[in-house]
Parts: C-alpha cells; structure tokens; sequence
C-alpha cells in the first residue's frame, strides 16, 4: 500500500490510438471475450461475468482513491447505491413511459459526481482515519435518507421491476437482455448464456481501463502520485493537495454511481443494501485482493470475491470466514494484491535482466 | 523602500506554549538576512510561519504589500515563498532530476490542473528549470540516482536545489549547512551568497563565521521574541545578546 | 416524565458500553498510535467466551475468563501481527484490523451459528428491579452501570498512578523520555493494548444479559466507540467518558421521540465535530487536518 511498492506511473505514452494504447485494447478486449467462458469453466455462469465486470467499475472508482491518491474512503455505498436509486428514480419518475438507458445512466452519474464533490469539499481536508470515518458518517447518513424517503426509494424495500429500458444505438434500439446466438463450447458453456449486456459491460469497461489509463499517465496522474508519495513535500513546491484529492473523490465517485447506475438497470431491482456499510466495506475487499495501484487489480478481485460469493457459497458454508481471511492475507503478505505482486515480480526480474545486460 | 516581506506582531501558540510572540520583522527584497538564537528560540517556527506550514495564532504576515497570513502554503509557493526544509523532504523513490521536474512542473501549472489525458506539453521547459537548479547545487552528476540512496549533504542541497525550481523571490533556508562537511559547507556558502544577489534570502544558522561574513542584516530571536536586529558589527556589540545567546562572553573573547 | 427517566437510565448503560470500548480505543491510539478497527471484535470475543463459561460454570466464572480470554487473544493478535503495522501509517492499519475483525465475526457466525443468543441469568437477577424515582428499573442493569464506572475509575487510577500508566500518558511522542526513564516501551504497549482489549471484553461479557449476543455485535458497537471517540477525542480518556455518556443519552433520547433516527443521529454528531472542531471536544488540537 505504500508508495515504494510498484511503480505506478509508467513512461508517457505519446497519446492517441498509437501502438502501446491498440495492444492494450486489444489484449483487454482479448481477455474479456474468453473471462466468461474461463468462468463457466470453474462453475460460474453468464450473468455473474456480466455482475462482475460492472461492480469492478466501482472497485475501479475505489482503486483511484485508495491506490492512486492514497486515500481510504468508506462510504464508497453512497455513490454506488446512490447511482442506482437515482438511476432507477429517474426512470420511473421521468421518464416512465420512453426509458432511455444513456439518460438515466448519465443521469444519475451527474448527480453522484455532484454528491462527491459536495461531501468531498468539506472531508478532503482531514487525515487518513478522519477522513476515512466522515465518509463513513455520510454514507450512513444517505443510508437513513434512502431508508425514510418511502415514497422515492421503497424505504427497506428498495424498488422493484422499473421500466427495463432500451439502448438507444443509432437507429436501433437494443434490447440487451436479448441472448447471443446460441453456440455449444464443450466445458466452456455457451455463447448463448451470455446476453447483450455482457457485450455493452465489457465495452464499457474498457472504455473505464482506458480512461483510468491516461489518467495514470496524465500530468494529473503524475502530481497524484507525488502526492501520495509525499503530501508536505507536494504542498511546498507548490501543489494544492487538498484540491487534488477533492478531483480524485469526485472522479471516484462518478466510476462507483456510474457502476451503480448500470447495476440496477441490470438487476432490475435496487435495495436499501446498496447503500449499507458493508456494500462499503466489499470495495475494500475487493481491491485490497486484486492489487490497489494496478490497473487490472480491482477487475482481478472483484472477480475472485464474487465468484466466491456466488459460486463457493454454495459448496463452502463458511465462505465469508474464506473472503475475510484471504483478505487478511493479501493485506499481510500481498500488499499489492495479487496483480501487483505479478507486476512487481515481473518489473524485478526486468531490472534485473536490465542490469545484467548493461554491465 | 518597502519591505518584501513584514510580519507584524506574529505569533504562534500551541496550547499554553507561545513558541513566536509579538514578532515584528521587515526585510527588504535582495536582503540577506540571517535569523539567529539560541536553541529552542523559536526560529524554525517563524520560517515554519511564513511559508505556511502551520497557522498562525495572532498576528500577521504581508508579502509584498498582501496580508497572507491566511493563505495556504501552497500558493505562498506560488507567490515565490520558497522554504528548505531542515531536515531535507525529498520524494525517496525518484531520481534526483525527478524531484526537481516536480518542483518545476508546480511552478509552471499552478497550484492544480486537470490535465486527466496527457502529460505536460512543456516537458522542456520544466527539464530546462530542473537540470538548471541541480547545476547550481553541483547535483547534475547524480541526476539519475534515487534520491533516497544521497549522501546527507547532498540530501540538503537537492533541498534547495527543489526549492530553486519554483524559482522563488524569497527563499528561506533552514540550517543549510548543519552536518556537511567543510568543503560542502564552503560550496554552499558560495552559493548562497550568488543567490542574495538574486532574490531576497532569509537564512537560519548556527555558524556564527557563516553568518557574521554573509549577511546583510541579522534578527536574533529569543525564547519565541525578537531580541535585536541590526547589521552583523551592530549585534556583535549588542550586550543583550550577548547575554542572550553568546552567554556574557564577548565577540572577541569568542573568536579567539 | 416515566419514559424519560428510563430514556435516560438506558443511554447511561448503553453509554457506558460505549464509553468502555472507547477508552480502550483512545489508550491505544494515543500511545500506540494505531487505529485498532478490531476492537469491536474484543467485546464479541468477551461476550461468547462468556456465555459459554456462564453457560457451564455460571456468570461470576464468566465475567473472570471473558477478559483473561480477550487478553491473551490480544496479546498474541499484537505479537504476531499488528506489531509489523505500527507505523505503517492509520490507512494499511484500518484495512489489517478490518479484515482481522471480519475474521473474528465470521468465526464466531461459523461456531456459534447467525442466529441471535440470550444470556444464561440466574432468574433471581433477571427479574429483579429497583426503583428509581417514579419508575422501576432492571437492577441488573444499575449493578452493571455502577460497575463500569468502578472500572473506569481503576483504569484512571492505573493510568494516573503507574509507571505503565506513565506510558499512556507521555504518548508517543515521548517514547524517547519513556525509554530514558527506565520504562520498558515494548512490554507497556502491549501491556497497554491487552488492557484496553480486556476491558472491551469484560464489558462485552457483562453487557450480554442486557443486549442479546450476534455474530456482528463487534462491529455494530465498534463503529458508534469510534465515534465516541472521534466526539470525544482521539487519545483523551476524558474525552472517551463524556463522549459515550453523550452519544449514549443522544441515542436513547432519539430513540424515544424519533426511533428511525437512531442510528443516523451519531453520524450527524461526528460529522458536526469533524468539521467544526475535529480535534474532539477534549482533545489536543494536533495535526488533523491537512495542507
């Protein structure tokens, strides 16, 4: 978790759809299309590839706070359940009779970024356990807020069966629920488990990788940094830290709503979980394990904790004692997760090689 | 001529410990002025209080005719309040030309920027100021070396080599020699006499050779006030401080 | 005027559940500097130790094994890992004991089952009641408060009057004093650490006749000791006292007039004194805030 472990800024890329940015598409492209035939292979299905990518987009979200800006916020939930709620309120309230997906996603998304700039202005200013205990209180606070307003939210229900909108593309509109061509692939399942939203979440995803990317790599990306690695250090030559991580809570926010949004349009239904706190804690899990200042680190955990969530608690009924002490592990000996230690791994053995080739 | 910098009545308290009181100071630009006392005078404090690494408690501090007592130390960076630290803060894991780019790229975005998609289009211009200030230090030669892995004196001097690239108007030094060795404390003190003539310095030191040969003028604090100001012949012959802070002894008798 | 003054009576006991936790969380911060989101899970040990014994051997054995259990479990919890964190700074401490405290309910869950646990009581004790003013009152729960506050005033005693206690008092910061002094740094935190634990755990065992036993007790009363203690003051044990009594009393007055609020009324609290006063109501005002 601290800064020496994995560099996190690699060399500047010269921007725009060059050779380094079309490998990395591809290769993620690559890797989306096999994921849910690898995770059909170990007893997964199509609809929990679908989850898994759009959740990572929050642990995503988390992972710029926590891994790039070096903050720990645990009231992620207010921004992930809040991006559903409003996702969900927009649809049945504005527009229940023409659902449009992007107007709703984007919808809700806006209102989540405002929602972390606000809470963000006042909290950015306190120390890491402070911090991390006001985001908590708010996110308590919106919980109650979901909880009261009955009539917008379901209260301790939640909101069920909203309009399922269409996707706009053009001039067609998509139903993603509709299922691929059916295609028997031996132990691998069959394309015809996955649907169109798989399709969609996987794009979009990339999109998110890649936008987090350039971020990275960005001159903001590059000031983040410095201020992670030495805040006072940052402040005396001239960096407004606080202003940096009030970008970086926003920016977080508005990957966490986002997620949440495409969440709830998934499901159909939002509950009163999604903003609780332990919805706030499972963004902690899940990057921790995957590797906090790596780019793929958060995909990689959010899968393995909800393949362990919803496929090992069927067999283990003790999964959650599982999940907590494999988080406790990768804490202890796997500081940067397990993406990290992969990269560290292979940066080491690079320098190495390096060295031996200079001399 | 009006100062560059005043403070008027400054002070700092923490709890019941007034470590700054009552402190009135005006140094004029291209000044050298050193800032002296015994120990635990509060001298570190005062710098500590004008480039804004803690708040002041009463008082106030204007820079070039602009109260910023209530300014963070961020901006003072960019108004050219430039401070080295007396213990050096460095970033450990970058290199040495890093740590000074960092500097240098501040300098020239401002205090924030939301470039989220490339990097800084004045690469040149912010190596040009980083290799420029590591020249000054005599750090060129270790520019691609991990900070972490320097010398102590040169730990200190890529302090003020950082501090340079922001290129300051004012600069504050800590103690800038305290633990070098003769001849890096002789190199520094070349420079720091090249940098008054370019930018006011404000300079905390306990070599009296040091300070007695370079300054313009010294203020001697003591227990958190200040003492005397005067040209250095002036506070050689000052009885108070000499009470003070050479301990009833006279300069003479010191210097034998 | 009957409500209120049992209104009042149940924030006292709940306040000083509260105010027992935090001052074990406030010892620890302010000398060991480490931010222990495990606490929780020192009061849950405490209660399911105790009821077991309780179950087998009664409630006095009980509330004897609950902190000598706590205490040892902390002890080695401190040896074998959270040492290593001790200046790894409050963000990689927040996540070790987080996961560490998600183990412990999880264990608990695993051996005891998710399902809700009443305490073993002697029907005497259960029964009886005392009055207070124009009401009755549970006696158990009077006996309970007066125990507590009995408790905390040996605490104070320990910390004011010992040479360990000198520990917690100088802080980290004078752990160089400390040491010059002659004082074993080393053995004072962790003798420090399992205190804090046992007291957490001694009060889980002795609150479990009030507030029934569930495998997420540690962290429901964890997160209002933090609370508590961010009201309070991180490292005043004064501050741990005055904080618990009040977020107790505003928890239970909530309760009466407005139920849903509850829980959200701390929040709203900590919040005001983050932003107004983040050093606490009787803390020190220190680097809490950022550039």
């Amino acid at each position: 978790m601290t800064s020496t472990d994995v560099a996190p800024i690699a060399e500047p890329s010269r921007g725009g759809f060059f050779g380094a940015d079309l490998r990395f598409l591809g290769l993620t492209a690559l890797g989306l299309a096999i994921f849910p035939f690898a995770l059909h292979l170990i007893g997964g299905y199509g609809g929990l590839a679908t989850q898994i990518l759009i959740v990572s987009i929050a642990t995503i979200g988390f992972n710029v706070l926590l891994g790039y800006a070096g903050i720990l916020s645990y009231g992620q939930a207010m921004f992930y359940g809040g991006g559903g709620y409003l996702a969900a309120i927009l649809l049945i309230h504005a527009m229940p009779n023409h659902p449009n997906l992007w107007l709703a996603v984007l919808g809700a998304t806006l209102m989540t970024t405002v929602l972390a700039i606000v809470v963000g202005a006042v909290s950015v200013r306190l120390y890491g356990i402070y911090f991390a205990l006001l985001t908590l209180a708010f996110a308590q606070m919106v919980f109650f807020i979901v909880e009261q307003a009955r009539d917008w939210t379901g209260g301790d229900d939640g909101l069920q069966s909203f309009p399922t909108p269409l996707l706009p593309i053009g001039p067609w509109n998509v139903d993603l629920q509709t299922p691929l061509p059916s295609l028997a692939l031996g132990p691998f399942g069959n394309l015809g488990d996955l649907k169109l939203w798989y399709v969609f979440a996987a794009v979009v995803l990339v999109l998110v990788l890649w936008f987090v990317r350039s971020l990275t790599r960005s001159q903001f990306g590059e000031v983040l940094d410095a201020i992670r690695e030495n805040e006072e250090r940052s402040v005396f030559v001239g960096f407004n830290a606080a202003a940096y991580r009030l970008a970086a809570f926003a920016i977080s926010g508005a990957l966490t709503g986002f997620s949440g949004a495409l969440k709830a349009l998934y499901d159909g239904t939002v509950s009163v979980d999604s903003v609780g706190i332990e919805r706030s804690g499972s963004f902690v899990i899940y990057a921790v394990v995957g590797g906090v200042q790596t780019l793929f680190g958060p995909l990689v955990g959010t899968a393995i904790i909800m393949y362990l969530e919803n496929v090992l608690s069927g067999v283990i009924s003790y999964w959650q004692l599982v999940e907590g002490v494999i988080f406790v592990l990768a804490v202890v000996f796997l500081p940067n997760g397990i993406v990290g230690t992969i990269l560290k791994r292979r940066r080491a053995r690079t320098m190495l090689v390096n060295a031996v080739r200079v001399k | 001529m009006e100062p560059i910098l005043r403070t008027t009545k400054l002070g700092k308290s923490f709890g019941h410990f007034a470590a700054n009181a009552d402190i009135d100071f005006a140094v004029q630009p291209g000044e050298l002025r050193a800032v002296i006392g015994p120990n635990g005078a509060g001298k570190t404090t005062f710098f500590n209080l004008i480039a804004g690494t803690i708040p002041a408690t009463s008082g106030t501090i204007t820079f070039n005719g602009r109260d910023i007592t209530r300014i963070g130390g961020s901006h003072r960076v960019h108004l050219g309040i430039a401070k080295a630290f007396q213990t050096a803060n460095l970033y450990p894991d970058q290199t040495v030309l890093q740590n000074c780019r960092l500097a240098a790229l501040a300098h020239l975005q401002g205090a924030f920027s939301f470039q989220v998609f490339r990097r800084s289009t004045r690469h040149a211009r912010i190596d040009e100021i980083a290799r420029r200030s590591l020249e000054r230090l005599d750090l060129h030669g270790v520019a691609e070396l991990r900070c972490g892995d320097l010398s102590h004196g040169d730990k200190k001097r890529l302090d003020i080599a950082i501090a340079l690239a922001t290129e300051p108007v004012i600069l504050l030094l800590d103690e800038p020699v305290a633990g070098m060795s003769r001849d890096e404390a002789r190199k520094t003190e070349t420079l720091v006499r090249k940098l008054a003539s370019e930018m006011t310095v404000l300079i905390i030191e306990h070599d009296m050779d040091l300070i007695m040969g370079i300054s313009d003028s010294i203020t001697v604090l003591h227990q958190g006030r200040v003492l005397a100001t005067g040209t250095p012949a002036e506070i050689r012959e000052n009885a108070a401080v000499q009470e003070a802070y050479l301990g009833g002894h006279t300069a003479e008798e010191l210097h034998a | 005027m009957e409500l209120l003054i049992q209104a009042l009576l149940n924030g006292l006991v709940r306040g000083l559940i509260y105010v027992a936790i935090a001052v074990g969380l406030t010892i620890v911060f302010g000398t060991l500097r480490l931010v222990n989101f495990a606490h929780g899970a020192f009061y849950a040990i405490g209660a399911y130790v105790g009821l077991v014994v309780a179950q087998h051997f009664g409630l006095v054995p009980a509330f004897v094994a609950a902190p000598i259990a706590v205490a040892l479990f902390a002890i080695a919890l401190d040896r074998l890992v959270l040492r290593y964190f001790y200046d790894k700074g409050p963000t990689l401490q927040i996540l070790i004991t987080f996961g560490i405290a998600l183990v412990v309910e999880e264990t608990i869950r695993l051996i005891f089952g998710g399902t809700t646990q009443q305490y073993p009581m002697p029907p005497g004790l259960a029964q009886a009641a005392t009055t207070v003013g124009p009401i009755t009152y549970p006696t158990y729960q009077l006996l309970f408060a007066v125990g507590v506050i009995v408790m905390l005033l040996l605490v104070w005693w320990f910390i004011r009057g010992t040479t360990y206690g000198l520990v917690v008092r100088a802080g980290v910061r004078d752990r160089i004093m400390v040491q010059l002094l002659g004082g074993n740094v080393q053995l004072a935190s962790t003798i420090v650490f399992a205190l804090g634990a046992a007291i957490a755990g001694l009060v889980g065992a002795a609150a479990s006749p009030i507030y029934s036993l569930d495998p997420d007790m540690g962290f429901n009363f964890l997160v209002p000791s933090f609370v508590v203690v961010v009201v309070g003051g991180l490292g005043s044990f004064w501050g741990a006292v005055l904080g618990g009594l009040l977020i107790g009393e505003l928890q239970a007055i909530t309760t009466l007039v407005f139920p849903p609020a509850a829980d959200v009324v701390i929040y709203v609290c900590m919040a005001l004194i983050l932003l107004l006063r983040p050093q606490g109501l009787l803390g020190e005002s220190e680097v809490i805030r950022q550039s």
